[in-house]
């Protein structure tokens, strides 16, 4: 195990170092640079060319992107060229709000997918499996953008129960206006659920309907143990996996999430590092990013590596 | 036994969401007594409180709340005094004297003629990069000076009986004297600093000393809502007061919601295709009149602008002081356009026109003009580029691209977009010594009415000449709830525009 884990920390180091190269080049490789953007419609070339000075730009691509990878190594991540405040710091800012979010929505999704899953895996086939399978279905096919609008009209327009946005608020405290992240939150439950749940469904229908199962009801075991002890462990392990593609998803869906309820994460403040061609703000998150992915497939595979071993001993 | 086990999995999984929708009434934001709340779009940009290198508007917003300007535009861009009471040019245009009222700072200094000097000084000043620096390219700092505290004189090195329109521009925002901090700014604006941090929302407070009076606002609060749906939703949730910048459409639904009132401000933006008249094709004037009088102006208002808006007549400034009365409009002729083209042997010719999403009407403008000028023989095809960095884009590339201008006034546009040293501002490459000595004659002119003669005249060569193609006119909306009163619609710009502090909550 210790190997294993030895191993893929290797491995994640070099995948994050191609990951900074690549975000590097690809963002150079945008038309314009920060000067152009921060300076706008009606800025002249003297001016751009003042501040493309101020803001180093003028120096080779390499020459910089070495420079940072210097930084990067020490945990420097260098200063946002917009808003001159260092990267770690402003990434710190929206990491909150994004955990928030990430973390509530995965506190409700696992239950929620786990108890769907073994309710319909459990009794395939049954009106309540096709009821349940048939909603989540439909909660997959409609886009995170317009469900959330669909989820704005009509609980915070037509009926008021909600605030449409959480205009103004971030990090932290807004735990302390939970209203505004119910719909945010939803939205990315809705979205994760159905795969995780189909998932959990499969698993649980192979694992209930397998010998082991049979044989240890046979032998007298009480049906919440047959359950809990083995269908459950076993029938997650598959799961897992996909628990960790639901992360990324998650990671992916606050994007659209942070924008349509003007939530400041890292998912908008990526798009705004972009879109404003801040290349040491856009390395910072394209390393966050690829890090928690990294992290969370890394968790995953020792999680279900944990799990499928049982499966052999009863088996 | 998987009864009890589903229960308790799914207690446990919407236990967040109940509890939540509970305390849903309790969190419903309407902010604290006499704050308001304007939600503004904040893009990419630069986020600072330094009012000289503000580019955005939000930035303007909120340099307009903290810091105040020597005057102000009305709705016709004409200028209205501010911290300057009074002011006056010498016979020859070049000196100009100015008086200051009794002002004070946030932090109780008075506003004197050295922080109008320092203020001017440091936006002239390249390495400050700003946006109005142009407006001051001509003031020669070393003879200029502060007669007494609250007198000052500025010297041009070329004569400008227009002079005082530079201070009012964006970014002409006079700061205390010495400052080159603003994370904590002072300024001698209707609002004093409280907190803010970039990207996140600002709070500022009444300043009970200002010029003007009391503000009635306690409060303000600039809140940063990028995406346009969602700044509407938050409005007609009651979440925010004031949404900035709402699209057409959107424009039409606040129009049938009880819970809120657009403000639309007509002329707010001019509606331009650039034709640059320096390279080939364009260069042939042929082309050039052979365009103008190919597009269906009325179409594209009620198409592109979803009729929110109105006919442009190939002029900047329509509705604003020194635009030249009594223009017959220009109407679509396809014969005389078709005629045109053939003329100058450009029948299928292939033209890109450069459009992108930077604003909401450019790609179906675009797309009608592609179609309307395909009727008259050019094979005209839309090519959409990047928005961050369209307007930049556009100066080097291309032979025709969609444009826009927000108001401002009629002189600082002719001098920064028609102009030959107008540089990189002038989209369409224009270059006219007959239009430069035309109104560098009108700005040397001290009777007003001449002035305006002759500026009439430079506009309607500059009209025919310059290759913008000016469609519409935008209108300019916001939207605000309807607990709001003290507001009213205003061209971005001018003085009304963004102003909070007569504003009332009731």
């Amino acid at each position: 195990m210790a190997v294993l884990v030895l191993r893929r920390l290797v491995v994640a180091a070099l995948q994050l170092v191609a990951v900074a190269v690549a975000v590097f080049a690809l963002t150079s490789l945008l038309p314009g640079d920060t000067a152009v953007v921060v300076l706008g419609e009606h800025a002249t070339e003297e001016q751009v060319a003042v501040l493309r000075a101020q803001l180093q730009l003028d120096r080779p691509v390499w020459e910089r992107f070495l420079e940072w990878l210097g930084g990067a190594v020490h945990g420097d991540l260098g200063r946002s060229l917009l808003t001159g405040v260092p990267v770690a710091e402003e990434i710190g800012r929206g990491l909150a709000t994004t955990a928030v979010l990430a973390l509530l929505a995965l506190a409700v999704v696992v239950p929620l997918a786990v108890a769907v899953g073994v309710v319909t895996g459990r009794r395939r086939g049954s009106r309540l499996d096709v009821v349940l399978t048939g909603a989540v279905v439909v909660l997959d096919s409609v886009p995170e953008f317009a469900l959330a609008l669909l989820l704005v009209a009509l609980f915070s327009l037509q009926l008021g129960w909600l605030p449409a946005t959480a205009a103004g608020a971030s990090g932290w405290e807004l735990l302390a206006q939970p209203a505004v992240l119910v719909l945010p939150v939803g939205v990315l439950v809705c979205r994760q659920l159905c795969a995780l749940a189909r998932q959990v469904r499969v698993g649980v229908a192979e694992a209930d309907g397998a010998d082991f199962a049979t044989h240890v009801r046979m032998h007298g075991l009480p049906e919440r143990a047959v359950l809990f002890r083995h269908v459950l462990p076993n029938g997650l392990a598959p799961a897992v996996q996909q628990l960790a593609r639901a992360v990324d998803g998650l990671l992916g869906g606050v994007v659209v999430v942070e924008a349509v309820f003007a939530l400041p994460g890292t998912g908008s403040g990526f798009v705004d590092a972009v879109m404003a061609r801040d290349l040491p703000a856009v390395q910072g998150y394209a390393l966050v990013f690829a890090a928690t992915t990294i992290a969370v497939n890394l968790v995953a595979d020792v999680v279900s590596h944990r799990l499928v071993p049982q499966r052999e001993v009863v088996a | 036994m998987t009864t009890v086990t589903r229960r308790t999995l799914l207690k446990g999984a919407l236990g967040t969401l109940t509890a939540a929708s509970l305390t849903a009434c309790g969190g419903a934001a309407s902010g604290p007594d006499g704050r308001l709340r304007a939600a503004f779009p904040i893009g990419g940009g630069e986020e600072s409180l330094d009012p000289h290198t503000s580019s955005l508007f939000v930035d303007q917003a909120r340099a307009k709340a903290l810091f105040d300007t020597l005057v102000g535009y009305a709705d016709d861009m004409s200028v209205v005094p501010r911290l300057a009471e009074w002011w006056e040019p010498d016979a020859t245009g070049t000196r100009w004297s100015i008086r200051l009222r009794e002002a004070r700072f946030h932090d109780g200094r008075p506003v004197t003629a050295e922080d109008v000097l320092y203020s001017y000084r440091r936006i002239a000043d390249p390495a400050t990069a700003s946006p109005a620096r142009k407006q001051f390219l001509d003031v020669d700092f070393a003879a200029s000076r502060a007669r007494s505290a609250t007198e000052l004189e500025l010297v041009l090195r070329a004569p400008n009986f227009e002079f005082p329109s530079a201070w009012g521009a964006p970014a002409t925002e006079i700061v205390p004297a010495g400052t080159t901090e603003f994370t904590a700014p002072v300024g001698s604006g209707p609002f004093r600093f409280v907190s803010f941090q970039p990207g996140r929302p600002a709070v500022f407070t009444r300043f009970d000393g200002h010029w003007a009076g009391r503000p009635t606002l306690d409060e303000l609060e600039f809140v940063p809502i990028n995406d346009e749906s969602a700044r509407v939703a938050a409005l007609l949730s009651g979440q925010v007061h004031y949404v900035h910048d709402i699209s057409a459409h959107s424009a039409a639904l606040v129009q049938g919601d009880s819970r809120a009132e657009l403000l639309a401000a007509p002329h707010g933006t001019m509606q331009a295709v650039a034709l640059k008249v320096d390279r080939p094709p364009f260069h042939d004037p042929r082309l050039v009149r052979a365009a103008l009088s190919g597009v269906d102006r009325d179409a594209l208002v009620a198409v592109a602008l979803n009729g929110h808006g109105q006919v442009g007549n190939d002029l900047f400034g329509k509705g604003l002081e020194h635009y030249p009365p009594d223009l017959p409009q220009r109407e679509r002729d396809v014969d005389r356009a078709r005629a045109l083209v053939r003329e100058a042997g450009a029948e299928g010719l292939a033209v890109d026109l450069l459009t992108s999403s930077v604003d909401p009407c450019f790609e179906s403008a675009a797309t009608l003009i592609a179609q309307q000028l395909s009727e008259i023989g050019l094979r005209v095809a839309p090519r959409i580029g990047p928005a961050e960095t369209y307007f930049s884009d556009i100066r080097t590339h291309g032979v025709a691209a969609l444009t826009r201008t927000a108001s401002l006034p009629v002189t600082t546009f002719l001098a920064e977009r028609v102009r030959s040293g107008a540089g990189t501002a002038n989209y369409t490459g224009y270059r006219s010594p007959e239009f430069d000595a035309l109104f560098h004659r009108a700005l040397s002119t001290v009777d007003a009415a001449e002035r305006a003669r002759l500026l009439g005249n430079a506009q309607r060569l500059a009209r025919d000449e310059s290759g913008l193609l000016v469609w519409g006119f935008s209108d300019w909306n916001v939207a605000v709830s309807r607990s709001v009163s003290g507001l009213r619609a205003a061209p971005p710009n001018s003085l009304d525009w963004a102003r909070f502090e007569r504003a009332a909550l009731g």
